[in-house]
């Protein structure tokens, strides 16, 4: 009788390469089941899969198998803050300059009136200021997906994604600065808080220049050809992903600023209007169930009351900026209305935001994070349904119309 | 309604022009849908003339006030050009001239929501979203309906020159389609497109109108598709087979030319209405709009082959003294040269393709040639 070491052994040990094919199956059908039955965004539908399979849920998703995903997330998040930094108009938005401040001043105000009612219910200051300066970012992640699932385009898009990247610009520089606070408040120097911000942005933006100008001799050399171009930013891309992290910088900033450099530093147009949403698109799925995967039920109740104070202090402050200066700006009246819906979603990097304070500062700890992650996990919910429902209203997304 | 086909009499050849107008967005230069918001930003400002939504949301139209000669109109252009490209900065959007947008798929397009759109959408389907194409109507003042009549018979024998003329359509959907003008194999589609019944006084035209109206297949003279047309509410004859130029002075002039004909068949009435002209009219507006100027098209009087390009320069001879007397001796001396050097904007956008690799660059091109930036 031969040997038949060739067979597997049974139980045969599941490959992670089979779990992870099993996560992207699961998304791309609970996407659909959202879609379908409950006229859902899909993207709730990847979050509600990550849910029911994470963790918190059945416990399919493994821990382990969430921290091998972390590429295709990285990989996801880099790709949405490309495209997003290539949908942004500098010659727009000096010319349009309404539009500028109203990110600045809802920025502004949502940290302020978060900060307030943090600080009202005792929230430690600190603890309060790093909690607001999270909850400045809009989701650039959830305001793109949807928006191109929709097919959306107008206005109140083009504006709402404008406003999402100025956000997120200040809300990532808000966070660096109170976070290396903290780090002063536990360990470290004065010099640590200003130079530790200083050296996230400015290397950032060299990183991303000169990612940028890589991007451009590349393009013009390979000429206008969308497959090629197609294949070449995507490796731009991950290679500045990459980069990145090797010097400690922010991917999120290093990528926009790679997207709106190669938009509006190029000026001969070497590069062509390429989708990369095709591509995209399997990293998005992985994004939003990993993301899902990392809520559970138990913390929406851990957060209380606090985490509703959270969630309705930052859409009062978002709110009031955008409705104080949208007026002035060239849009029909009821555009303000709707780019405050927009604003809803919050950054699923928030997410990983408290998830890294709360590991290296237990203190921030217990209750902050508590307060955060319900927040986090309202809004992630909610928020593709806002923007969705600020899309239909506005008649701006493609598929409300029949054929 | 007896009144809608009362002839208002107007200024005997004065000028007035419509011109459908590309909205851009400034990413990938697809035809955007910002229509309304664009609208509503020019409405706050006092602007001559009047500026109007068109069937799909990519689109609007301007309407120039009536004048005498070019230099007024050219003028007024100008002041609304400049507005609306104003306007189409603070939406980031771009606008462009040309009677097709190189890359959009009008599978895409919606129609504009207003009921007349989406009746026309009711009726002809997917032709109600290939219409996305973009015209420039030229109104010419007549004294009479008898005189709109003769001048719209007098003018069919033209119409080649007014297509090679304001040709910008050589792309459709992305591919080129060897045309030089593809927009009015759009407009031909349509059931009551062509051209105007061989009728010669006005009463006759009334008399069809009412027959047509009594079966039942027209509602009013907005349902002839025809490329020239007696608008009896504005007393004009309306040429309408110009794509939209790439610039608005290119535009005034071409205007211009057709105004300077208009004075030349109107005031010597130099050949009589006949119908033979719609013998060849088919081909030779084919020809015109396949290979532009170096069409070769069949004179209706002798019935020799001539090149359309000598033909058009030849008509710019014979109308000079009228050109002269209306203030357009400047347009017509432009176009001449233009046609000499065999220029049309039909090239113009492909030479951009050529040089540049890419529709999308195309589509910008043509937003910058209009926007002036």
């Amino acid at each position: 009788m031969p040997e038949l070491s060739f067979l597997p052994h049974f139980p045969v040990a599941t490959h992670p390469l089979l779990l992870f094919g099993l996560l992207l199956i699961a998304g791309v059908a609970g996407g659909e089941f959202a879609h379908r039955l409950l006229r859902l965004p899909r993207i709730t539908g990847y979050v509600l899969t990550g849910m029911l399979f994470g963790p918190g849920g059945l416990g399919l998703l493994t821990e382990d198998l969430l921290a091998q995903s972390w590429i295709f997330v990285d990989i996801a998040l880099g790709l949405v803050l490309f495209e997003v930094g290539r949908r942004l108009h500098l010659r727009w938005l000096i010319e349009e300059r309404y539009l500028l401040a109203t990110g600045m001043l809802e920025s502004a105000l949502s940290f302020a009136a978060v900060y307030g009612a943090l600080l009202y219910f005792d929230v430690h200051p600190l603890h309060a200021a790093v909690a607001a300066a999270i909850g400045v970012s809009s989701s650039p992640a959830v305001v793109m997906l949807v928006s191109r699932e929709m097919r959306a385009e107008g206005q109140l898009t083009e504006r709402a994604l404008h406003l999402v990247a100025i956000n997120s610009v200040v809300a990532f520089t808000l966070t660096t600065m109170f976070l290396s606070w903290m780090h002063r408040e536990y360990r470290a120097d004065w010099g640590t808080v200003i130079l530790h911000p200083l050296y996230m942005l400015f290397g950032s933006l060299v990183l991303g220049y000169i990612a940028c100008a890589f991007a451009l001799l590349l393009a013009r050399w390979l000429g206008k050809s969308a497959e090629r171009q197609v294949v070449m930013l995507l490796g731009v891309v991950v290679f500045t992903i990459g980069a990145a992290h090797m010097f400690k910088l922010s991917v999120l900033l290093a990528l926009l600023v790679l997207g709106l450099m190669v938009r509006n530093l190029d000026t001969r147009h070497y590069v062509m209007s390429v989708d990369m949403g095709r591509i995209g698109q399997l990293f998005f799925v992985v994004l939003f169930v990993v993301t899902g995967a990392r809520l559970a039920l138990p913390q929406l109740a851990a957060g209380g009351l606090l985490g509703l104070v959270f969630i309705l202090a930052r859409f009062v402050g978002k709110s009031l900026g955008v409705l104080i200066l949208t007026p002035f700006s060239g849009v029909r009246p009821g555009t303000a209305g709707l780019l405050c819906i927009a604003l809803t979603p919050m950054s699923g990097l928030a997410l990983a935001l408290v998830q890294e304070t709360t590991h290296v500062y237990p203190a921030f700890g217990a209750e902050l994070a508590a307060i955060m992650m319900s927040a986090v996990m309202v809004l992630e919910l909610i928020g593709p349904l806002a923007v969705q429902l600020a899309l239909k209203l506005s008649h701006e997304s493609h598929d409300e119309e029949a054929p | 309604m007896t009144d809608e086909l009362d002839f208002k009499a107007s200024s005997r050849c004065s000028i007035g022009v419509e011109i459908e107008l590309q909205i851009l967005n400034a990413r990938d230069y697809n035809l955007a849908r910002d229509a309304a918001d664009l609208l509503a930003l020019l409405e706050k400002q006092a602007l001559p003339g009047a500026i109007k939504p068109e069937i799909t949301e990519s689109m609007i139209e301007l309407n120039t006030s009536v004048h005498q000669s070019y230099a007024g109109l050219a003028a007024e252009l100008e002041v609304v050009r400049t507005a609306v490209a104003e306007a189409a900065r603070r939406l980031n959007v771009r606008i462009a001239g040309g009677g097709s947008h190189p890359f959009h798929l009008w599978s895409e397009r919606r129609i504009y929501p207003t009921e007349r759109f989406q009746h026309l959408l009711k009726v002809y389907g997917y032709l109600a979203k290939q219409f996305t194409v973009f015209g420039q109507h030229v109104h010419l003042g007549c004294a009479d309906g008898d005189e709109a009549l003769y001048l719209t018979h007098a003018l069919a024998r033209y119409v080649p020159h007014f297509i090679a003329l304001s040709a910008s359509s050589p792309f459709q959907q992305a591919e080129d389609t060897a045309y030089q003008s593809s927009r009015l194999n759009t407009v031909s589609a349509f059931p009551l497109s062509g051209q105007v019944p061989f009728v010669l006084e006005w009463r006759e035209f009334v008399a069809y109108f009412r027959k047509m109206r009594r079966y039942g297949v027209v509602e009013s003279m907005k349902d002839f598709y025809w490329d020239i047309r007696p608008k009896p509410e504005y007393g004009t004859v309306e040429i309408r087979v110009f794509d939209t130029p790439l610039t608005v002075e290119r535009a005034a002039r071409i205007a211009a030319y057709a105004q300077s004909i208009a004075s030349y068949l109107v005031s010597e009435r130099p050949v009589a209405p006949s119908s033979e002209v719609y013998l060849l009219y088919n081909y030779n507006r084919f020809q015109a709009c396949r290979y532009g100027l170096q069409a070769t098209v069949v004179d209706v009087d002798g019935g020799a082959s001539v090149v359309l390009r000598d033909q058009i320069l030849q008509t710019l001879r014979t109308v000079r003294g009228h050109a002269q007397r209306l203030g357009n001796v400047e347009a017509l001396e432009a176009l001449t040269s233009d046609v000499e050097a065999g220029y049309s904007d039909a090239d113009w956008l492909r030479s951009k393709y050529k040089a540049l690799g890419s529709m999308n660059d195309v589509a910008r091109e043509q937003s910058t040639l209009w926007m002036g930036s």
